[in-house]
């Protein structure tokens, strides 16, 4: 459905008169959460929209996303609105200078009452603006992504200090790796004695990220956090399809002399095969599902969630 | 006894009568009452045999007022556009009459145009006087109303009823003196003290709620509900009443009258039948039980932004000081002190210029016991059921529900009850129903004298404590947010916290 420029103060009346128009289609407006978008105007900003919209083909909610312009030399507010998948709608805000400082205004006078909300900052934490104490203290849980961030260590500390304030965090390159975590905790039934831990991730450049190594960094600070120090080794490779950042391989060595070599299976992203083998004996391979990787799957289950994770926090930390 | 009125029978006959606008030419007659009038009439809810008589000092013709009350039942009518064929029928009803409200011989006039009135209309003496003037005007034009004759005897054939607008006093003391000024000259049967909030269908509908739905009122108590949240939000500013605002301020406006009803309602006992007195006797019952305020924070809203667009703070209102100490936001907590609420704390907030127009009442339920279904040791959020007063007048109660699919998360979700959406075209006006109940007689929806000395009671230590302390941080809340810090503090420091609307 096209976008309607409104005026800020048009907006609850442009969009109940837009689903009134719907209603004659049965088509009915809901919504389980408000879900907040930052960012700054770049390549990125439509990679954001992408995956926003792979959240409103799973929930019904209403996205307040807020793109700043940093570049434009005057100050502006622009607001539209627009129905998206099903029950679900969206109110645009774009500003840029001073007027910046109106949006805080608007995302109060549109959050739906009752509803979890959600906020997505998809810049870097540690770096101060305007907005972000105003919105995440709004939010029951604010999703970061750390493909924002130059300084992982600064960007763990930021995140850390919001969670000492008492707000849910999660980060979007964490959700990415839990299909990982997972499959590593079902090979052992107690904690393992670890020897080293090679990781290798997917070096295949787009304009939408360029810190591809996170993923196999939070995979490896995990490992520490949870099993005390070991040798660590990171490597890359270049897949065609597979997500960039996302994590190939790992091979964990124990100190029995057991290497347990997980790696997807070329034509079956989703699949890792895994082989456990010693010099004397070898187990016959098999598979393990690491689940949905596809585009914005990790922010919806990140949505759906409550709480922060216990090994998150800890895992920041060993990054700080 | 029997009688000839038929149980349940909801419409009802309407005696012939006048109603006298006092303050015809203020804003209230424009915005309200004109428009009110007017649907009235064209709904077929006046009696047959009425006319309008407006009241003021400025001078007049007929043709003019009517002129002046077409272009504002234009502007400010619920229905549009104007149904000419109706007005110009109607406008032949309307009437116009000047004269100084404590002018012996413009009361002289007014009788005999009344008297005029009742043969060409055939309303048979019946009258109602509609009070919309500055109050210090209220003990005068009663007292001149039945000098002049023009207040009948309660028990005689024809009657006399006298609509009070708000503010009824600024204090205890004064409200006690204004109505013993008052029933010199008028019984109470007579008077109807009027509190708009109660004419509104969604506050009607509370004790519909509460007493026709058993589910809840089970539930209506301190063994299942946390606390309960009341909410009076305007986004708009005082606009062209600062004359009126540094008089009155937030707690005179708003409090002590609209939320302090709402609050009854909610908090009341089911009374003995629907009668006027017997709902009355309740909601004296839940304000004789208040307990005096001791947590509660004042504000003033500083420059900011609303939706969007900068505003301007308070002091640079038009017709405000500069150095004004009036309050535009309260917020308070309360605690009605009986065996119902033992214990339950009631959030009271209301202010101008916040983020968006809501009001409504929230009533949080207990947390389900958390042995099962935690996350992350997080409880999942209570139970919440909203009457939403205005705007998306409904109902909704939060729930608790799993998402689909094998993790099974728990998500909150709401079941919304639409007025608009079920019952499709938009509900009376307030003053409609009030207006309407006034010529029916019934009180009901009015403020009984004792409501209004009992909630003044609670209120008058506050203004007290206001007027001996001057704010120093004011204003202390900027404009398109939620009010000062200090409220924030209210209610997080019992573990909770206000609901983002």
């Amino acid at each position: 459905m096209s976008t309607q420029l409104v005026a800020p103060s048009a907006i609850e009346g442009e969009l109940v008169r837009i689903w009134e128009g719907l209603e004659k289609e049965n088509k009915l407006r809901a919504s389980l959460f408000t879900l907040v978008v930052f960012t700054k105007y770049s390549a990125r900003t439509d990679y954001f929209r992408h995956i926003v919209q792979k959240v409103v083909e799973k929930f019904p909610c209403r996205v307040l996303f807020i793109s700043e312009d940093t570049h434009s030399k005057q100050p502006f507010l622009k607001t539209a609105v627009s129905v998206l998948n099903g029950p679900c709608e969206q109110i645009d805000i774009g500003a840029a200078g001073t007027d910046i400082e109106k949006v805080p205004s608007l995302v109060l006078a549109h959050l739906l009452p009752d509803l979890p909300i959600t906020l997505l900052w998809a810049e870097d934490p540690s770096k101060s603006h305007p907005l972000f104490e105003r919105l995440s203290s709004l939010a029951h849980r604010v999703i970061f992504d750390s493909e924002c961030t130059d300084k992982l260590s600064k960007f763990a500390k930021a995140v850390l200090a919001l969670h000492q304030q008492g707000k849910d965090v999660a980060d979007l390159n964490w959700a990415r790796t839990e299909g990982w975590r997972d499959l590593v905790a079902s090979l052992f039934s107690s904690a393992p004695v670890l020897k080293e831990v090679h990781i290798e991730y997917n070096d295949r450049p787009t304009e939408f990220f360029s810190h591809l190594k996170i993923q196999s960094l939070y995979l490896e600070a995990w490992f520490q956090s949870r099993l005390g120090k070991m040798k660590c080794r990171i490597d890359s490779d270049c897949w065609e399809k597979l997500g960039p950042g996302t994590i190939i391989s790992v091979k964990l060595h124990d100190k029995t002399g057991l290497v347990y070599d997980c790696s997807r299976i070329r034509d079956r992203y989703h699949s890792v095969c895994i082989q456990i083998a010693s010099p004397e004996k070898c187990l016959l391979p098999y598979e393990f599902m690491l689940g949905q990787t596809a585009s914005g799957q990790s922010l919806v289950q990140e949505i759906c969630r409550r709480g922060t994770s216990c090994h998150y926090v800890d895992m920041l930390q060993k990054l700080c | 006894m029997p009688t000839l009125i038929e149980p349940g029978r909801t419409s009802r006959n309407i005696d012939p009568c006048v109603l006298v606008i006092f303050g015809a030419t203020g804003d209230l007659t424009a915005r309200k009452l004109a428009p009110a009038i007017y649907n009235l009439g064209k709904d077929g809810s006046l009696p047959p045999n009425f006319a309008l008589l407006g009241f003021a000092r400025r001078e007049k013709s007929h043709e003019q007022f009517r002129q002046e009350m077409h272009a504002a039942v234009q502007q400010f009518s619920r229905t549009k556009p104007i149904d000419e064929p109706f007005w110009n029928h109607f406008q032949n009803q309307i009437f116009y009459h000047q004269s100084e409200f404590d002018d012996d011989a413009g009361y002289e006039k007014l009788a005999q145009q009344l008297r005029e009135l009742d043969n060409q209309f055939a309303t048979r003496g019946n009258r109602i006087f509609y009070l919309s003037v500055q109050p210090k005007f209220f003990p005068i034009i009663v007292s001149k109303l039945k000098q002049h004759g023009l207040l009948s005897d309660p028990k005689s054939p024809s009657w006399s009823r006298v609509i009070i607008e708000k503010p009824f006093g600024r204090d205890a003391a004064s409200a006690a003196t204004l109505q013993a000024q008052l029933s010199k000259d008028l019984d109470e049967s007579q008077t109807y003290r009027i509190d708009h909030y109660l004419g509104k269908e969604t506050v009607q509908n509370v004790l519909v709620f509460r007493f026709a739905n058993s589910i809840f009122e089970s539930l209506w108590n301190y063994k299942h509900i946390d606390h309960v949240q009341i909410t009076m939000a305007e986004d708009i500013g005082i606009g062209s009443r600062g004359n009126f605002f540094e008089e009155e301020g937030i707690l005179r406006d708003i409090v002590q009258n609209h939320i302090m009803q709402l609050l009854t309602l909610v908090a009341m006992e089911p009374p003995v039948n629907l009668s006027a007195d017997a709902i009355r006797d309740e909601k004296v019952k839940v304000l004789q039980s208040v307990r005096p305020l001791s947590n509660y924070v004042r504000g003033q809203y500083g420059a900011g932004f609303v939706n969007g667009t900068a505003v301007p703070g308070y002091r640079q209102e038009p017709n405000v000081s500069p150095t004004s100490p009036i309050e535009t936001y309260f917020a308070a907590r309360l605690f009605v002190d009986n065996w119902r609420w033992a214990g339950v704390p009631f959030y009271l907030r209301c202010g101008k210029r916040l983020p968006k127009r809501a009001t409504e009442i929230a009533i949080t339920f207990k947390d389900a016991p958390g042995v099962l279904f935690q996350q992350r040791d997080k409880h999942n959020p209570p139970n919440v059921l909203v009457l939403r007063i205005q705007p998306n007048e409904g109902i909704a109660l939060r729930i608790n529900c799993k998402t689909p699919g094998p993790s099974s998360p728990i998500q909150p979700v709401k079941m919304d009850f639409r007025y608009g959406s079920y019952f499709g075209q938009s509900p009376p006006e307030a003053y409609e129903r009030l207006i309407w109940d006034c010529m029916l007689g019934d009180n009901t929806l009015f403020a009984r004298n004792d409501e209004v000395a009992q909630s003044w009671q609670i209120f008058t230590p506050v203004l007290e404590k206001w007027a001996a302390e001057v704010p120093k941080a004011f204003p202390n809340y900027e404009a398109g947010t939620w009010g000062p810090e200090e409220a924030e503090k209210l209610i997080t420091q019992d573990g909770r916290a206000w609901r983002l609307l």
